[in-house]
């Protein structure tokens, strides 16, 4: 058994055609996305980390206690999320607000005050500021005028609330927006299996090639060379998506998460979903290659686009609407998986997509051995 | 049929929706034998084979191999056949020994028999010079011969050549039939399929000749020639042959058929002594003048021609 998975592991990678898409594709195309919007600009992706919003600040009154300490809260957050403009006159404010080139303007003054010119996202961003900064001001008055001892304390605790709820994400982990594209991309090189599973399977198909009918005749048992196949199918895939993680995550510097063995286990399931695809695909139907070839495309690209891989909030979209379909999108489970693995820290949702992972596997590889099974042809 | 037949074809039905690919196809085969299948392009030879292999399903009848029935999953039966397909059937990634080890491999499980017999195919195939190679760097004799030993390298009990010299060059084509003659001499029990009725007359001890999936005649090279009317067939180069003349010589005694095309007189004629004599004497004396002259004994494709009504090559 040894010697004819040694031949059939030099055999396969040495297809350079097959190799390349299985492993140099998605080197590509992750480098692609790392140079699209991973590195040069989020914003392209839609999915931007954060624009700032372009304000006027206005000081109508600065000698009031309230005006500058609104003042204050204003250059705070000007370093966070707004890109206050050097307009000090109100008549070219509101200009600039008609013209659209700013998204609001700030009044210092003793109630600050904020005028926007219309009800958009950012409005409601500038909005929420203000009426937060009143809220927290309504406070300290409050506890200035009834326990005034404590009111250092009071501060301090506002303090620490903005460091918790803005830094730190549920499971302590920064959670990068563009990383969702990396986990489609992995899930994605994992299906992809299927084109090197297909491939192989027509080597074992006497209606297909010569080679399948050569291999047909001898007296190894079907299932035994689909179990080699398969091994050495898995063996290869693996390192290829171990070498794409470590390039996402060395070379890109891309953070797929600090758990190495469960970054192993999910590549591992990974591989193993690729491959049976490929194998069920190719020992199923008894189709021309391009059929078979047509449908790989179709089982890689489209549960890839429904996990995320073109537009990265599809996979929430579809949460949202019809969950199941990411219970049974390999695609979506996968991507799922390093979710939970890299940002979630959530150990049984991980597991369950595990599972699901490997009944998949079972059920593809079942219909893959009762297709092949003292296989007949009506045609060669 | 005797029940020492190592392979039993009785009444094989195959159709492809209208297409009825073999007729009931029934054959015989000893062992020890070179056993021909000789039949024009479609005439049903690889369907036969496959049928045979096991790999196509059929509609009726029976095949038995080495007095088994022949399935998918008859292990034992396979183990012990060889089979060179019509078309090359290796792998590109690999070389020619690394081929041959592989198809080896799928056969014999022990290493050293293993290369024993790896090492005993190259040489056999005169491989050796070029074991390193690709199969992409082979000429086509040499990727040909690459198929055979890949089908042959386990010393099978019985081979099945499904028309291994289709593209061959002469020279290749004639070291390739020396060697299946060889492995016939080692014991391997030979199905040759081929159309080039010149190769199965040299190296066949028995032939079939199919058509339509039907076998038509089975027997040795004489006694299929013994089976036609045709015992002499004479080519002579003339000019000038009106229909009464040509009338006139087909009344001879013993020609039962005439062409005349392209200046060249084709008269075929039963065994009988002095037919040439009597043709050219029958020229002299009506004038006429002729060039060269042939007579040639029946050929393979004299019998394929009376039995089937057409040319082998059709």
């Amino acid at each position: 058994m040894l010697h004819l998975f040694k031949y059939r592991f030099l055999q396969i990678i040495r297809d350079y055609s097959a190799m390349f898409w299985a492993l140099a594709f998605p080197i590509i195309l992750g480098t692609l996305f790392y140079l699209s919007f991973g590195h040069v600009g989020l914003e392209a992706t839609g999915d931007s980390a954060w624009d700032m919003i372009k304000v006027a600040v206005i000081r109508e009154d600065t000698s009031s206690e309230n005006a500058r300490a609104f003042e204050s809260y204003l250059g705070m957050m000007e370093e966070e999320m707004l890109d206050i403009q050097d307009i000090s006159k109100e008549t070219e404010a509101l200009d600039a607000l008609n013209e659209e080139e700013l998204a609001g303007i700030y009044y210092i003054k003793e109630e600050p005050s904020l005028t926007v010119a219309k009800n958009g996202l950012n409005e409601r961003i500038l909005t929420s500021l203000l009426e937060s900064y009143n809220q927290n001001a309504a406070m300290f008055r409050k506890i200035a005028m009834t326990h005034p001892e404590n009111l250092p304390n009071a501060v301090a605790a506002l303090e620490d609330y903005r460091q918790t709820t803005e830094a730190v994400s549920l499971a302590g982990k920064d959670l990068n927006p563009d990383v969702q594209y990396f986990f489609a991309l992995v899930a994605y090189a994992c299906l992809s299996g299927i084109f090197l599973g297909v491939k192989s399977s027509l080597d074992g198909q006497a209606n297909l090639t010569a080679l399948g009918a050569r291999r047909s005749i001898t007296p190894t048992h079907k299932l035994t060379l689909v179990l080699i196949d398969m091994s050495v199918l898995f063996v290869i895939h693996f390192f290829n998506i171990l070498i794409l993680c470590l390039y996402i995550t060395k070379v890109l510097g891309i953070s797929l998460g600090d758990d190495i063995g469960a970054l192993l286990l999910v590549d591992f399931m990974g591989s193993m979903i690729g491959i049976c695809m490929g194998i069920a695909v190719g020992c199923l139907t008894r189709m021309s290659l391009g059929m078979k070839m047509s449908i790989s495309v179709l089982f890689t690209l489209f549960p890839g686009f429904l996990a995320g891989l073109m537009f990265g909030n599809m996979k929430n979209i579809i949460e949202l609407r019809c969950p199941i379909i990411n219970r049974i999108n390999p695609a979506a489970v996968l991507s799922d998986a390093f979710y939970c693995m890299g940002i979630y820290n959530d150990t049984e949702r991980f597991t369950r997509c595990l599972l699901i992972l490997a009944l998949m596997c079972v059920c593809l590889l079942t219909v893959a051995f009762l297709g092949i099974r003292r296989e007949r042809y009506d045609s060669i | 049929m005797s029940s020492s037949d190592m392979i039993r074809i009785e009444n094989l039905v195959k159709r492809y929706q209208d297409l009825v690919a073999l007729d009931h196809l029934t054959l015989s085969i000893q062992e020890g034998e070179i056993f021909g299948l000789l039949g024009p392009n479609g005439s049903g030879k690889t369907t036969a084979i496959n049928c045979l292999l096991a790999l196509l399903k059929y509609d009726k009848g029976s095949i038995t191999v080495f007095g088994r029935n022949m399935q998918p999953d008859s292990y034992d039966i396979k183990k012990q056949i060889g089979v060179v397909m019509q078309n090359v059937a290796v792998f590109e990634q690999m070389s020619v020994q690394e081929n041959i080890d592989y198809f080896c491999g799928l056969y014999i499980r022990d290493k050293a028999k293993r290369q024993s017999l790896v090492e005993e195919a190259i040489a056999f195939t005169g491989l050796t010079d070029y074991r390193k190679m690709r199969p992409k760097k082979l000429s086509g004799g040499l990727l040909r011969r690459l198929n055979i030993a890949c089908g042959i390298v386990h010393k099978p009990r019985l081979i099945i050549m499904d028309e291994p010299t289709v593209a061959v060059d002469p020279q290749s084509r004639n070291k390739i039939l020396e060697g299946i003659v060889e492995l016939n001499r080692q014991g391997s029990t030979i199905i040759y399929t081929s159309h080039y009725m010149e190769e199965v007359e040299q190296i066949c001890s028995r032939i079939a000749i199919i058509d339509h999936g039907r076998v038509l005649a089975t027997g040795t090279t004489e006694e299929l020639k013994q089976m036609i009317k045709t015992g002499e067939t004479i080519t002579i180069e003339a000019i000038q042959l009106d229909n009464t003349l040509l009338a006139a010589i087909r009344d001879l005694p013993h020609v039962f058929d005439l062409a005349y095309e392209d200046r060249i007189l084709k008269i075929r004629l039963s065994t009988a002594r002095h037919n040439l004599v009597r043709i050219l004497n029958f020229l002299k004396e009506r004038d006429i003048s002729f060039g060269r002259v042939f007579s040639e004994l029946p050929t393979l494709n004299d019998v394929f021609l009376e039995i089937t009504g057409k040319e082998l090559r059709d």
